[in-house]
Formats: structure tokens, C-alpha cells, sequence
């Protein structure tokens, strides 16, 4: 039971990490469109 | 069906239409157009009617972390990301995904702290070549940004040929037609502001692919059974695909991938480029960041092969690129699949727009910039060619898709320089010794033995055998080496590489004869390294390495009142041509 349970969530546990990422990027690009509307500037 | 007998052609068709779910025309030319509609719109949003000419390169030098980090994933995951770990899930098991995807991951890694040291060496480059023409000259710099423009070719073709054929497979649409809206579409977003406009859309392109993939590994899992499955099919894997440390799965798949990617890390053009433009303090989280990224996406689509091989999935026509179709196709519902070809199209999407960013930026740098324009680069010129590229590179992408040509065979060359560009690149950024001639050499002698060995031209058996495996070996302590160089000091890379050798070689003798691709990208990597050194040992002229951030700088100084100024190859300021 232990091996099956440690199997999915082998499986599952991607995506969860990938949600975390993409979470973790919008934040980032959220603060950068603030600061750069802040300073005037260009983000790219 | 007319009644007679079926030949080869319509057993592969009725393959084909029972093994994979089709939408409509309609539907395809939708995701399609909206897709393209989308990036193209976005792209209008950063436009400029003057284009910079270095921002068309490398943005602005201080590109954001969130912008920067997607951009470098949504770049490294190409379309045969996902077929290939998925290839790998399904050949080798529960290892196969991690093989592929880890490996891959981890390279992003390990060559941040390399980056940092050329970006603090050379803060306004636009392309590693251009600080290679800087360290060494013309031979040096002509050898990475050929072999670039080879590897972005081809990287074009090969995502241009996926697009055609996820479109066939999965719509009632053509190969070609599939070929050309993908050509045509990333042109259209990518032309006008060049690297800026690559950037602004992988971060769409990156977020439609996550959330693509957030939906459908769990679905098709469910779908397909989920534990229960898992608990019932574990007889349909062999006693290596069962195991987590399989040897075969590593020795096959992880060892030569690990070496190879490594190679790809250091010389492609596209991350070069990514490396330039992120702000220089946010180097390490950007490439930390995209290597968590890159690992989740590209080991989570694998598993999908892996669930192949538990389900008893044969994949169509024998083509491993269709398990994961087929996968979507059986336990997705329609709109599910819709996601899926987003998600494809997203990935070769992205990449193939590094790509053209890439080529354009080589053209204008390496070939117009440092070799054509004499000293006097002229910015409009330059924006001229680098778009005329973009055009050419999509057409010769999409004629050679079109035509279905087999020039993979030319990936394993450019993979073969870049494997034995690696020691020299990195140690002409540390070392002053190190000269034109020995940069040059190395990288000559290493690409002719590695065909030797990878094309088996010489009898890999007796006292040539042993010579390419003792080679190899130096080449494994190279490897390792250079891993630990980039986080540890130069005394314990040196204790690295020697104690990776002589633990090597006693294994390597005798056994790496089997195992030609392993054994060919090793021999590339220790045949450089050695010739470089050796050639470099005794040279008594020292490189001053300040020379080169005053010998790499912005083309573009200003554009006060209308007047354009370029910088000419010496770093001084220089009128730019009408």
C-alpha cells in the first residue's frame, strides 16, 4: 500500500511543483509591472 | 472501404484514425488562429517604430525575474521535450521520466555561476561568439556562431515538423498546412521587436503550457485508473523498468543525455541571450527558478510514457512520438485534447521564436557587426539584417519540414561541436593563458575523433578501443570537473576531475567500446580539454580580462535627435552610416 501511495504521488507531484513555479512567476511579474509602472520605465 | 485487400498504407490510416482523437477543422483553425492572434497582439503592445538595435537582441540588460525565468524555461522545453521524456517513461519505466527531464533540468544549474562570470566580464554582450571574438578572434567566434546557426536551423525545422504533424494527427488538417501557420505565426509576433517581443510572449506561452499540463497529468492519470491501475498493471514492467536505479535506463539514457545537454547549456545562443538580458543580480534565482520549472513540466509529461507502459499502451505505427497523442487521445475528453495541442504548440512555439532571436542576433552581431561592417556597424543596417534573417531562417525551417528532410543527422554534429567547445569556452574566461590556436585546435581535433567513434570509422575493438575509452574517461573527469568548478574552487575541480579519472578509467577500459554515443561525447569533451591545455601550457603571453568589457558594447550609444551613433569593434564611439 505504502509503494502505490509513493507511486502516485511520484506522479502527482509534478504538476503540483509546476503550479508552485508558475505561482512564484506571476508574483514575480505582478511586482515588476508595479515597480515599472512606479518608476516609469520599461520592463522589456 | 472499397473491398480488397489492405496494403501497408491503409493499415497505417485506419491506425491512425482509431488511435487518435480528432477535432474539427474548425476547431483547430481556432486554437490556431487564437493562439497566434493572441502573441501577435502582444507583441504590438511592446512595438516600437525604431527599434533599438541592442534591445532587439538582448532587451535592455536588466530584464525582470518572473519575465526572465519564463522565459528561460518556456525556452529550453522544445515539442520533442515531451515526446522524448515520454519515450523515456515508456522505455525505461519508473527511472525513464528523471532521465531525461532531471538531467536536463540540472544543467541550467550548473552553468549559472559560468554565466555570471561572463556577464560580469562582458555586461554588454550580445552573443557569447561576440565575447569570443573578444578573448580570441575571428576563428574562435566564426566556430560558435556557425555552429548556431546550424543548431537554431535545424531546432526550427524540427519544431515547425511538429507542428505539422500534431496538426495532421490531431485535426483533419495537412502536414504542410500545419507547417506553414506555425512559420507564419511565430514570424509574425517575433519579426518587428526581435528578442523583446520572444520574451514578452514565452511568459503567455509558459503559463498556457503549465496550466495545460496541470490539467492533464492528473486527468489522464485518473482517467487511466489511477492507483488502482497501478496496483494491477505493475506486471507489465520488466524487472529494469521496475526499477528506480535502473542500470540500462541510466547508461542508454541519463549518462549520454547528461553529457550531451551539457553541451547544449553552454554553447546555444538562446540561453546565452536570456543570460545577457536578466538583470546581473538576478542571474542565480532566474536560473534556480528555471530549473524547478523546467524539471516539474518536462518529468511530469514524461510520466505520461511511463503510464503508457503500465496501461499496455503500443504506440501507432511503432512511432514513440505518438504515446503521448495517443495517451491524450484515449483519457482525454475534447476539451482536454484542445488543452493538449495548446500546450504543443506553445512549446515549439516558444522555442522556435528563440530560435529566430537567436539567428537574427548571430547574423547582426557575429557576421554584419564584428566581419562585414568593418569597424563601423550602422544600427539600421543591422536591424535590417537581423529581420531579413528571421525571414530566411522561417523559410528554410519550413521548406525543409515541408520536404520532411532527414537532417538529424546534422544535430549530432552541432551537438559534437558544442560538447568539445565546452572546456575551451569556459576555461578561456578563467585561465589568460589559453590562446586562439589552442581554442581553435582543440575544438578540431575533438569534433574529428568524436566522428571517429560515434560513426564507429575506425574498429572500435584492441588498442583503438582502449585509446578512445582512456580518452573518454579524461573526459568523464572533465565533466564532473566543470560541475564543481562552478560552485567549488579551482583545487577541489582539479581533486574532482582526477579522482573521476583514474575511477573511470578501470571501468570505462573494456566496456564504453558498447556504448558509441556515451563514448563519442566523452572522447569530445576529454580530447578538447586535453589539447587545449597542452597547447596552452607553455604560452608566456597573459590575457587581461578587463579587455573584454571594453571591447563588447552596445552597438546602438543614442539616438539624440534623431542622429544614430554606433560603436565600432574597438569600443569607440563611431558615426553610424547613413
Amino acid at each position: 500500500m505504502m509503494n502505490e501511495l509513493f507511486l502516485t504521488a511520484y506522479i502527482l507531484v509534478w504538476p503540483v511543483i509546476s503550479a508552485a513555479i508558475l505561482l512564484v512567476l506571476i508574483v514575480a511579474l505582478i511586482r515588476d509591472l508595479r515597480n515599472a509602472s512606479k518608476s516609469d520605465s520599461e520592463m522589456i | 472501404m472499397p473491398l480488397r485487400s489492405l496494403n501497408q498504407d491503409d493499415r497505417t490510416y485506419m491506425q491512425e484514425q482509431t488511435a487518435f482523437y480528432q477535432l474539427s477543422g474548425t476547431t483547430a483553425l481556432l486554437l490556431l488562429a487564437g493562439f497566434y492572434g493572441l502573441t501577435f497582439l502582444m507583441s504590438l503592445m511592446i512595438g516600437k517604430k525604431k527599434e533599438n538595435v541592442d534591445s532587439y537582441m538582448v532587451s535592455n540588460n536588466a530584464v525582470g525575474f518572473g519575465l526572465s525565468a519564463a522565459s528561460m524555461i518556456a525556452t529550453w522545453i522544445w515539442a520533442a521535450s515531451f515526446y522524448a521524456s515520454a519515450t523515456s517513461g515508456y522505455q525505461y519505466g519508473l527511472s525513464g521520466p528523471i532521465h531525461y527531464g532531471f538531467w536536463g533540468a540540472l544543467m541550467i544549474l550548473f552553468i549559472y555561476p559560468y554565466g555570471r562570470r561572463f556577464r560580469a566580464l562582458a555586461p554588454k554582450a550580445h552573443t557569447l561568439a561576440e565575447v569570443m571574438h573578444a578573448r580570441h578572434g575571428t576563428s574562435s567566434q566564426l566556430i560558435m556562431a556557425i555552429s548556431n546557426l546550424l543548431g537554431s536551423c535545424i531546432s526550427l525545422m524540427v519544431n515547425f515538423t511538429a507542428a505539422g504533424a500534431l496538426v495532421s494527427v490531431l485535426s483533419p488538417l495537412s502536414f504542410i498546412q500545419g507547417v506553414l501557420i506555425a512559420g507564419l505565426g511565430v514570424l509574425s509576433y517575433t519579426l518587428w521587436s526581435g528578442f523583446r517581443a520572444s520574451v514578452m510572449t514565452d511568459f503567455a506561452q509558459l503559463v498556457a503550457m503549465i496550466l495545460a499540463a496541470i490539467v492533464i497529468i492528473p486527468l489522464i492519470f485518473f482517467n487511466a485508473g489511477g492507483t488502482g491501475m497501478l496496483v494491477t498493471n505493475w506486471g507489465n514492467l520488466s524487472a529494469e523498468q521496475s526499477d528506480f536505479f535502473s542500470t540500462k535506463a541510466i547508461l542508454e539514457q541519463g549518462a549520454p543525455y547528461f553529457v550531451a545537454v551539457l553541451a547544449y547549456a553552454i554553447g546555444n545562443q538562446t540561453i546565452a541571450q536570456r543570460l545577457f538580458a536578466v538583470r546581473e543580480d538576478l542571474i542565480k534565482s532566474t536560473f534556480l527558478t528555471a530549473t524547478i520549472g523546467y524539471g516539474a513540466v518536462v518529468i511530469g509529461l514524461g510520466m505520461l510514457g511511463m503510464l503508457a507502459l503500465f496501461v499496455g499502451l503500443t504506440p501507432a505505427n511503432g512511432d514513440m512520438n505518438n504515446i503521448i497523442p495517443q495517451m491524450a487521445s484515449t483519457y482525454l475528453p475534447p476539451f482536454g485534447i484542445a488543452l493538449f495541442f495548446i500546450l504543443v504548440v506553445g512549446s515549439l512555439s516558444s522555442t522556435a521564436d528563440s530560435d529566430l532571436s537567436a539567428l537574427s542576433s548571430i547574423m547582426m552581431t557575429d557576421i554584419y557587426g564584428k566581419n562585414m561592417a568593418r569597424g563601423t556597424p550602422d544600427p539600421k543596417r543591422m536591424l535590417w539584417w537581423g529581420r531579413a534573417t528571421m525571414i530566411v531562417a522561417t523559410m528554410i525551417g519550413v521548406i525543409f519540414a515541408s520536404l520532411r528532410l532527414d537532417i538529424l543527422v546534422m544535430l549530432v554534429f552541432v551537438g559534437a561541436l558544442w560538447g568539445a567547445i565546452v572546456f575551451p569556452v569556459i576555461v578561456s574566461f578563467y585561465w589568460d593563458k589559453v590562446t586562439n590556436k589552442a581554442f581553435t585546435t582543440s575544438v578540431i581535433c575533438a569534433v574529428a575523433l568524436f566522428a571517429v567513434a560515434r560513426f564507429e570509422l575506425l574498429p572500435l575493438q584492441g588498442v583503438i578501443a582502449v585509446l578512445f575509452e582512456l580518452s573518454a574517461s579524461v573526459g568523464a573527469g572533465v565533466v564532473l570537473g566543470l560541475m564543481a568548478f562552478a560552485f567549488f574552487n579551482r583545487k577541489v575541480a582539479i581533486f574532482v576531475a582526477i579522482a573521476t579519472v583514474i575511477i573511470a578509467i578501470p571501468n570505462a577500459v573494456g566496456f564504453l567500446r558498447d556504448y558509441p554515443v556515451l563514448l563519442s561525447s566523452l572522447t569530445s569533451y576529454g580530447i578538447s580539454a586535453v589539447v587545449c591545455v597542452a597547447m596552452s601550457w607553455n604560452n608566456k603571453e597573459r590575457f587581461d580580462f578587463s579587455l573584454l568589457a571594453e571591447r563588447v558594447t552596445s552597438f546602438q550609444k543614442s539616438t539624440d535627435n534623431g542622429k544614430e551613433t554606433s560603436t565600432d569593434v574597438d569600443g569607440d564611439v563611431a558615426p553610424a552610416r547613413a
